[in-house]
């Protein structure tokens, strides 16, 4: 049984990666313990609002690497620890037999080469699933400039991946993360997705990924704006074909001259999650959201932005209006669209309807009619006072139990 | 006239019948207290009414008596209503009306169901087991909805060789899984002796849960909306903060 104190410090030097999902896979139970629950699962909340799902933790925290931010970077002065394969095994299983966890994240320093930390996390997840028979879910974190044999071994055992890109920027990970290259992070990513689609086009038996792979960035920790973060993220999406990019308001834990001193706001990582919601789901493009150079508004959500940027579009009418352009509609949410469109085949829907079916209409009405009715107000001036004081109490808030379901479900995102 | 039934389907579907053409009917299946001058009448299940009301309402709805099932096990004080009015809205109807959500009825119920259904979502994340000595494994739950057997074939997927007990200690009921049948039995209290490791298991979760915690960004409100403190009774990282 691996002891408190070497499971407090591997997982506070693993508490900063944002990613918890165990979404995305089905993965079958195959006679020992675990399963995919494909809506992911929530098992815990933290003080700090976030949601327990995996077992998040490294390996090792010993790193001959200097990233800048980074309390485990090889210059630190802070108390190291290496768990072994076999710790790590028995710490999920028991977690998972007793409810605790959905699975397993599990990422490690650079300890001693990268190889040489590829080859930990590739023995232990390889034990997991052979050895202890788990089928839970298992997120491993690939080792920059390891072998890329390693990182195709570990996709054959993992749900998901991830290589995080950390700094928006080449010249910013120059700065902050000398020994790590935009190449020894992107390519990786390409290399697996490549080998994920031969392997689903092949119709291998097995997995490969089946959750896919995903990203995170830290924001706030170097100058990029919020246009070129939204940009990079796009490509990702629609280039290396990620599911998710995760988005870290920067903490400084560490002091140097070339970090700020102060984090991120929350509340630009929060706008950051509702802009790339826009993009997944909404059918929205980085350059509709912000400009290249340009900062998403800290009062008003993108959605409600880009519709007063865009009152050409507006009012919509509830009744006729395509599904893609109820969705652009400020406080409409895909829920909410999607019931509009189940109950308008049934009747003409006045504003009352709408509050019946729960749709919220404190932003939309003033870009939607009901049945040509229109309850909102035209004013420019007065409209954003009205969308940016709604905003500030709803943000504190936040707990409309079905948004929270959708919520849960996503960890920390934006749901608009 | 007020029904009183006592919360199962077939004395639902009876009361359906008896109540269906009553205008002020009110349906309950807890004791209330009687206004005055109000009457009442405690309907009694009538295998036969019932099977005739259902199979009417499934050549309407054939789906309507999952409805049914998840809106009996609500436990919300309106349940009663908002069932009743429901299937009356189906019966008249004469199809299903699920999507009709402009319906206050309908609007009613799909909330009334979502929760339930939000609920077992939720315990999938919330049931935490206990590791008894011999091996099998045991959880105390106080859901809001009558949910503890729709948890099973979650957990019987994922643990196929542990038995495990989710003992509903609110309603004093447990669904078993025994390593090969589930089933659900009255249970009022349960002595269980636990494994020689569970306290240390216990311990590093709790390790675990404070040490992945960011203490600078603090957002109790949020966490207690996610994770409502009325579910930290039987939480082992909770346990220190519940007083
Ligand atoms: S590689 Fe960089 S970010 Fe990763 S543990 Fe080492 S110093 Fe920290």
């Amino acid at each position: 049984m691996i002891s408190e104190e070497k499971l407090q410090i591997l997982t506070e030097s693993a508490k900063y990666d944002v990613s918890c999902s165990s979404s995305g896979s089905k993965r079958k139970n195959e006679g020992g313990i675990g399963n995919g629950y494909a809506a992911g699962c929530c098992h815990s909340f933290t003080p700090d609002g976030r949601c327990i799902s995996l077992l998040k933790i490294l390996l090792s925290n010993d790193c001959i690497f200097r990233c800048k931010y980074c309390m485990s970077r090889a210059d630190a002065d802070v108390p190291r620890a290496t768990a072994t394969p076999e710790e790590i095994c028995t710490l999920v299983m028991d977690f998972y037999k007793r409810n605790y966890i959905e699975g397993l994240f599990l990422s490690s320093a650079v300890v001693k080469s990268p190889d040489y930390a590829m080859e930990q996390l590739v023995r232990t997840v390889k034990l997991l699933r052979t050895e202890y028979g788990f089928h839970g879910y298992i997120h491993v974190k690939g080792i920059p400039h390891a072998d890329p044999l390693l990182a195709r071994e570990a996709a054959q055992y993992a749900d998901r991946m991830s290589y995080n890109i950390e700094l928006p920027s080449e010249a910013s990970l120059k700065l902050l993360a000398p020994q790590k290259s935009k190449e020894s992070l992107l390519l990786p990513m390409k290399q697996l997705q490549r080998e994920a689609l031969a392997f689903r086009a092949e119709k291998r038996r097995g997995y490969f990924l089946p959750a896919g792979q995903t990203t995170q960035m830290i924001v706030g920790a170097s100058p990029e704006p919020d246009g070129q973060i939204l940009r990079l993220t796009q490509s990702l999406y629609r280039a290396n074909g990620l599911k998710r990019v995760y988005y870290s308001s920067y903490v400084p834990v560490v002091h140097d001259r070339l970090l700020p001193a102060v984090g991120a706001k929350p509340m630009r990582e929060h706008r950051l999650y509702q802009a790339d919601w826009l993009l997944r789901f909404y059918g929205f493009t980085a350059e509709e959201i912000v400009e290249d150079d340009g900062n998403l508004s800290l009062e008003l959500d993108p959605k409600c932005a880009w519709a007063l940027r865009n009152p050409q579009f507006f009012p919509v009418e509830v009744n006729r209006a395509p599904l893609e352009m109820l969705l652009r509609v400020p406080g409409i949410g895909a829920r909410s669209a999607q019931k509009i469109l189940s109950a308008r085949r049934y009747a003409r829907l006045g504003f009352a309807d709408l509050q019946k079916m729960r749709v919220v209409l404190k932003r939309a009405r003033h870009f939607l009619t009901a049945d040509g009715k229109f309850f909102g107000t035209e004013n420019p001036a007065a409209l954003r006072g009205l969308l940016t004081a709604g905003e500030a109490r709803e943000n504190a808030v936040q707990l409309d139990l079905f948004r929270e379901l959708e919520a849960a479900r996503t960890a920390r995102t934006g749901e608009l | 006239m007020i029904y009183f039934y006592d919360g199962t389907k077939q004395s639902f579907l009876t009361a359906l019948l008896a109540a269906y053409s009553d205008g002020e009917a009110v349906l309950s299946s807890r004791s209330a207290q009687l206004g005055l001058g109000e009457q009442s009448v405690f309907v009694h299940a009538d295998p036969v009414r019932a099977e005739k009301a259902e199979k009417r309402l499934l050549r309407y709805d054939p789906k309507c008596m999952e409805d049914l099932d998840l809106l009996l096990r609500s436990g919300a004080d309106d349940r009663d209503k908002v069932a009743l009015d429901y299937f009356r809205l189906i019966a008249a109807r004469k199809c299903p009306v699920r999507a009709m959500l402009a319906e206050d009825a309908v609007a009613a119920a799909e909330d009334c169901i979502r929760r339930v259904q939000f609920e077992v979502h939720r315990f999938h994340g919330f049931v935490r087991f206990l590791e008894s000595a011999s091996g099998a494994l045991y959880a105390p739950i106080a859901p809001d909805n009558d949910i503890c057997d729709l948890l099973v074939p979650h957990f019987r997927a994922r643990l196929p060789r542990f038995p495990f007990v989710i003992h509903d200690v609110k309603r004093k009921r447990a669904a078993v899984y025994d390593g090969e049948h589930t089933f659900l039995a009255p249970l009022d209290r349960a002595e269980v002796a636990l494994s020689a490791d569970e306290g240390a298991w216990q311990a590093l979760w709790k390790k675990y849960y404070k040490s992945v915690n960011i203490p600078s960004r603090e957002r109790l409100k949020q966490m207690r909306g996610y994770m409502p403190v009325r579910y930290w009774k039987f939480m082992p990282e909770k346990f220190g903060d519940l007083c």
